[in-house]
């Protein structure tokens, strides 16, 4: 499983005041801890950048590449930003995001194209998300097949089959999960990505990790290959790393079996076997979940 | 042809509301099987059906639906007698405009005081409906459960915000409540989850909120088939209450029912009984003829 | 349930020649699951794969076309029983009967309203579609010259209603060029019809007294191959007709029982006198599966609310409603009127444009597209975000609009409020209402320029 940490955010308030002021301190600090937790790609989420974009893109490029060695996941919707940051990528980077929509076509894939960095590419289309299985991959084949002909390779596409919050619409996790069993089928050769933790939207923070790391485990084992998540997460790191391997054989089971028996368990192992359950649709998602 | 129509059974069935005064008491729910399918599953209940009054004269009423009121309106008590007398209401819905915090601001106690007189001249099933704003509601519910203690009132909108407050005063009054969130089957299951620790579950009616056709009738129509859905399908004990339609307010709110008077009666009328066939367990209509439409469609069964 | 492309490419030899026209043999299994290629076009699958697919792909509920041109009706083809499954495809058509023991009178007045009848609500069309017309005299010639008629004056499809066989037949060949729906043809009628059913290759009507009879009827056309059928369970009240169509719907889809699957009507004109209750079972036959509803009225008082409802509930669940990107213009603002804004999610639209109208100020509503998610959502997705609100604003020209610099948010986005002062300087961001029902008063209360 390949971790890309999510935690360099404009989203966050304090590096996006850092980035703005130009101020290198909390930058560091966020960057090395990833870097410690064995994060394998960085995404450096800038956002559109509206003011200054190639200089504040520089500024940030040249500056993590200063603190660390590990390759960077760009991560903003301004083309213009993102190629200053791709020029200046010592070691292969990969171009986030990118979708099959018009946009995504004729401002992002050729840049991926011309600098031969990694392309996320979303099933998102003009026409928004699909709604199944089915016609993700359909949108995913048009894309793919679009990006093929720029003459980006299979093995430099990382589909994103995109998330959507639990709360929203529990059935999209099937399909989330259907589709990644079929990719291998319709984009021999790409890898899978993710922005983890937009399962959790809008649940208690105090249950969104529980909820995250669940999933990853879940996804680990029917094919997924990479996930945007936090750094920070220990436990998720230590899960898909092969650490936990009670845990994560109990997720397994908690997958296969419709009722795990509960009784022998520890508090936490039960929170996993009702979060596993929860995220296979066998029963309705509410943010009380653990509590039933 | 040899044909095997497919009944479906299913194993458990909505839970049972009663709520109003002993010698009429209401009985909604009880179902085991999806609305109107008595060929394949017993409702004992026919749905529930509510005339809408306000404590105060309404303002913003489209003349087609004042015009059979026009003589009660400025009196409740006599406004619900005309409902039961005149049109035959066989339950009332009792909203408690003039506490609005952004309106005339009553305090609970005069609201609690109304709401009593009317329960005792209506002596027929009556819920009390706030205004929507989740700490007036809280102080004004609570209010009206102690006024009418032992009323057996249904009392709403009882909301993530305000429910362990109201919920505690209904309990101990013997009223039943309505559990409003809004378009969500999540929020509907987490607000059932939090008032089972302390609530009995029979006393609970749920509201997803309502909306009128044209204006979001399709969002309401498919959360209340869902919620019944997560029931009887997936016996999912915290989404067996039975349903709230209210749909009152939001069909005499849309321009098309304020047209002419045909037109508004079948836009209550038919948002209704769409929302019947949907699931909904229990209405709350305004005009008596869209009432007594609706109620002699399902009376036929 | 409709065979998926995934179960398709099994049965496919998965060596992407290409020679199907598509680029790879999942692309071909997708487009065949979506009804877009046919099994043919691969020259490489073997015959006995073929054969099991085919079986699998024909959908268990078929699809029939009344009428031809533009104002053709097709039905059928459905796949779910709730709309919240995946979506009704298929609106149900809506017929208007005439009968030729009217006076010729009101069957004029009646041809007259349906020609002309169309009602347009956020530019979606809202129309009836078939004209079904009805022999009930004893005159046969009577039947045939009010057929004639009705194909003189409208060119919408056709319903045509006889127990007297001959007379349907033929009226039947009369307009056969325009494709007419003849009913009914039931257990009794239909040795002597099949002739000249099948020489004509119309859409068939079909009426039994069960379900099982119904499904004997079919069996029995089919065979002599008539494809395109409705079904009418003859349901005499709104409870018959939920019970009938809801069990046919379920033996097409969930038992695969070919003979029942066929789209259906359902006749709400004869099951009550009373306009208002014809109307509401109208509506309940829209929810509960109906193909074809036929009414016996013309007034667009009664016709208005069973048109929008059959909107709503055919309404594809699975994509926001979305209205058009623009600033509205409510009730002939002017250039001292309040800008309010709001996301393109229908539902937005609708309420917060009720609630202006119904205060009764004139006013812009400024109209951002967040594809269809509401205002805190599109938000947290950049959609609804300052810069994207300003840009919009510049891009729209809002400000040549009005001579103020006031602009109102919905009262739930709190945070947008400090995001737009510092992206629109010189305006003045005013945080409306929680709630659109507070609209009115807030505007009444707050709004001067």
């Amino acid at each position: 499983m390949i971790l890309i940490g999510e935690d360099l955010n404009v989203m966050s308030k304090d590096l996006a005041q850092a980035i703005k002021n130009r101020n290198p301190d909390p930058v560091e600090r966020c960057i090395r801890g990833q870097e410690m937790n064995g994060m394998d790609y960085l995404d450096l989420n800038v956002g559109p950048v509206k003011k200054d974009p190639v200089e504040t893109m520089e500024w940030l490029v040249n500056l993590v590449q200063g603190i660390t060695e590990c390759p960077l996941c760009l991560d903003t919707t301004n083309p213009v930003a993102m190629e200053a940051g791709l020029k200046l990528c010592k070691k292969k980077p990969i171009l986030n995001s990118a979708s099959g929509s018009t946009e995504g076509k004729e401002k992002m894939m050729p840049l991926a194209a011309k600098y031969k960095c990694g392309l996320v590419l979303s099933v998102i289309n003009d026409a928004g998300l699909p709604a199944d299985a089915d016609e993700r991959a359909a949108s995913i084949m048009e894309s793919v097949a679009y990006a093929n002909d720029l003459g980006i390779a299979n093995e430099d596409i990382w589909v994103d089959p995109v998330l959507m919050p639990v709360g929203i619409d529990q059935r999209q996790i099937a399909a989330y999960m259907e589709f990644v069993r079929m990719l291998p089928d319709i984009v021999p050769g790409a890898k899978t990505t993710c922005g983890l933790s937009n399962l959790s939207y809008g649940v208690p923070k105090n249950l969104r990790g529980l909820l995250n790391r669940t999933f990853l485990v879940m996804i680990q084992r029917i094919g997924q290959t990479s996930a945007i998540v936090s750094g920070f997460d220990e436990e998720l790191i230590r899960l898909v790393r092969g650490d936990l391997p009670d845990l994560v054989n109990l997720i397994h089971r908690a997958m296969d079996e419709d009722d795990v028996d509960l009784s022998g368990l520890s508090p936490k192992e039960v929170e996993y076997v009702k979060t596993t359950n929860v995220l296979m649709g066998r029963s309705l998602f509410s943010s009380s979940w653990l509590e039933v | 042809m040899s044909y095997e129509p497919p009944l479906e059974k299913y194993t458990v069935s909505i839970r049972e509301v009663a709520w109003g005064p002993a010698a009429k008491l209401k009985k909604i729910g009880g179902e085991n099987t999806l609305p109107f399918h008595y060929f394949e599953g017993a409702l004992p209940n026919p749905a529930g059906l509510a005339m809408e009054i306000l404590d105060v004269r309404p303002e913003s009423w489209s003349p087609i639906v004042l015009e059979p009121f026009e003589d009660v309106v400025s009196d409740p008590v006599r406004w619900a007698r005309k409902c039961i007398d005149v049109y035959g209401a066989e339950a009332l819905c009792l909203r408690l405009v003039s506490t609005d915090p952004m309106g005339m601001n009553k305090s609970a106690g005069e609201a609690a005081e109304m709401a009593k007189k009317v329960a005792d001249a209506a002596g027929v099933p009556l819920i009390v409906w706030g205004t929507e704003a989740e700490e007036k509601d809280a102080e004004v519910l609570v209010e009206v459960a102690k006024a009418c203690s032992g009323g057996n009132l249904l009392l709403g909108p009882v909301v993530k915000g305000n429910y362990p407050d109201v919920s505690k005063a209904a309990l101990e009054h013997g009223h039943a409540i309505v559990a409003q969130a809004s378009m969500d089957a999540n929020l509907t299951k987490e607000l059932n989850i939090a008032l089972c620790k302390s609530f009995p579950p029979d006393r609970i009616v749920v509201d997803p909120t309502s909306s009128a056709l044209g204006y979001g009738f399709e969002y309401t129509y498919s959360i209340i088939e869902r919620i019944k859905q997560f029931g009887l399908f997936d016996k999912d004990k915290m989404m067996l209450m039975p349903i709230l339609a209210d749909v009152a307010a939001d069909c005499w709110r849309a321009k098309e029912a304020k047209e002419s008077k045909e037109q508004g009666i079948l836009w209550e009328a038919i948002t209704g009984i769409s929302f019947l066939l949907a699931g909904a367990n229990l209405l709350v209509v305004r005009h008596p003829e869209s009432y007594r439409l609706i109620r002699e469609m399902i009376m036929e069964c | 349930m409709a065979l998926k492309g995934a179960d398709i490419l099994k049965s496919l030899p998965k060596t992407n020649c290409k020679e199907c026209g598509f680029p790879t043999c999942f692309a071909f299994a997708m487009k065949i699951a979506t009804g877009g290629a046919k099994l043919d076009q691969c020259p490489h699958i073997n015959p006995e794969s073929k054969a099991e697919l085919e079986a699998l792909l024909a959908p268990p509920m078929k699809l029939v076309t009344i009428g031809t041109g533009d104002k053709a009706m097709v039905i059928g083809e459905e796949e779910v029983l709730f709309r919240h499954e995946k979506s009704f495809f298929r609106e149900t058509a809506i017929a208007i009967l005439l009968s030729d023991d009217e006076e010729p009178g009101v069957i004029d007045e009646k041809l007259r309203k349906i020609q002309g009848f169309h009602f347009e609500r956020i530019g979606q069309k809202l129309n009836v579609n078939l004209v079904a017309v009805s022999h009930d005299s004893q005159d046969k010639g009577k039947y045939t010259s009010l057929v004639k008629k009705a194909m003189e004056f409208t060119d919408m499809p056709l319903l045509l209603v006889s127990c007297e066989t001959e007379a349907l037949l033929e009226a039947a060949a009369l307009c056969a060029r325009r494709r007419p729906l003849v009913y009914p043809i039931t257990k009794e009628n239909v040795g002597a019809a099949l002739p000249k059913l099948k020489e004509l290759k119309l859409p068939v009507g079909v009426w039994a007294k069960s379900l099982e009879e119904l499904a004997g009827v079919t069996a029995q056309l089919q065979a002599e191959g008539i494809e395109e059928m409705v079904l009418d369970p003859g349901s005499k009240n709104m409870l018959e007709a939920v019970r009938d169509q809801t069990l046919i719907r379920r033996s097409a889809l969930k038992k695969g029982f070919r003979p029942l699957g066929y789209p259906t009507m359902a006749f709400p004109c004869f099951m009550y006198s009373d306009k208002f209750k014809e109307a509401l079972a109208a509506a309940a036959c829209i929810a509960k599966y109906a193909g074809i509803v036929v009414l016996n009225q013309v007034d667009e008082r009664f016709l208005l609310p069973v048109l929008v409802q059959r909107f709503n509930i055919y309404t594809d669940p699975r994509r926001p409603m979305t209205v058009e990107e623009k600033a509205y213009e409510i009730l002939n603002p002017d250039e001292n009127s309040p800008i309010l804004i709001s996301t393109n999610y229908a539902l937005d639209y609708f309420i917060v444009s009720g609630a202006i109208e119904e205060a009764g100020i004139p006013a812009y509503l400024a109209i951002k597209n967040t594809d269809g998610l509401g205002v805190l959502a599109a938000w947290t997705s950049g959609k609804f975000n300052g810069e994207a609100i300003a840009e919009f604003i510049k891009k729209f020209g809002i400000e040549n609009k009005v001579k103020h610099r006031k602009l109102i948010i919905p009262g739930v986005a709190r945070k947008l409020k400090g995001e737009l002062e510092e992206e629109l300087p010189g305006w003045e961001i005013i945080l409306g209402p929680q709630e659109a029902s507070e609209i009115p008063k807030f505007l009444a209360e707050k709004w001067s320029v």
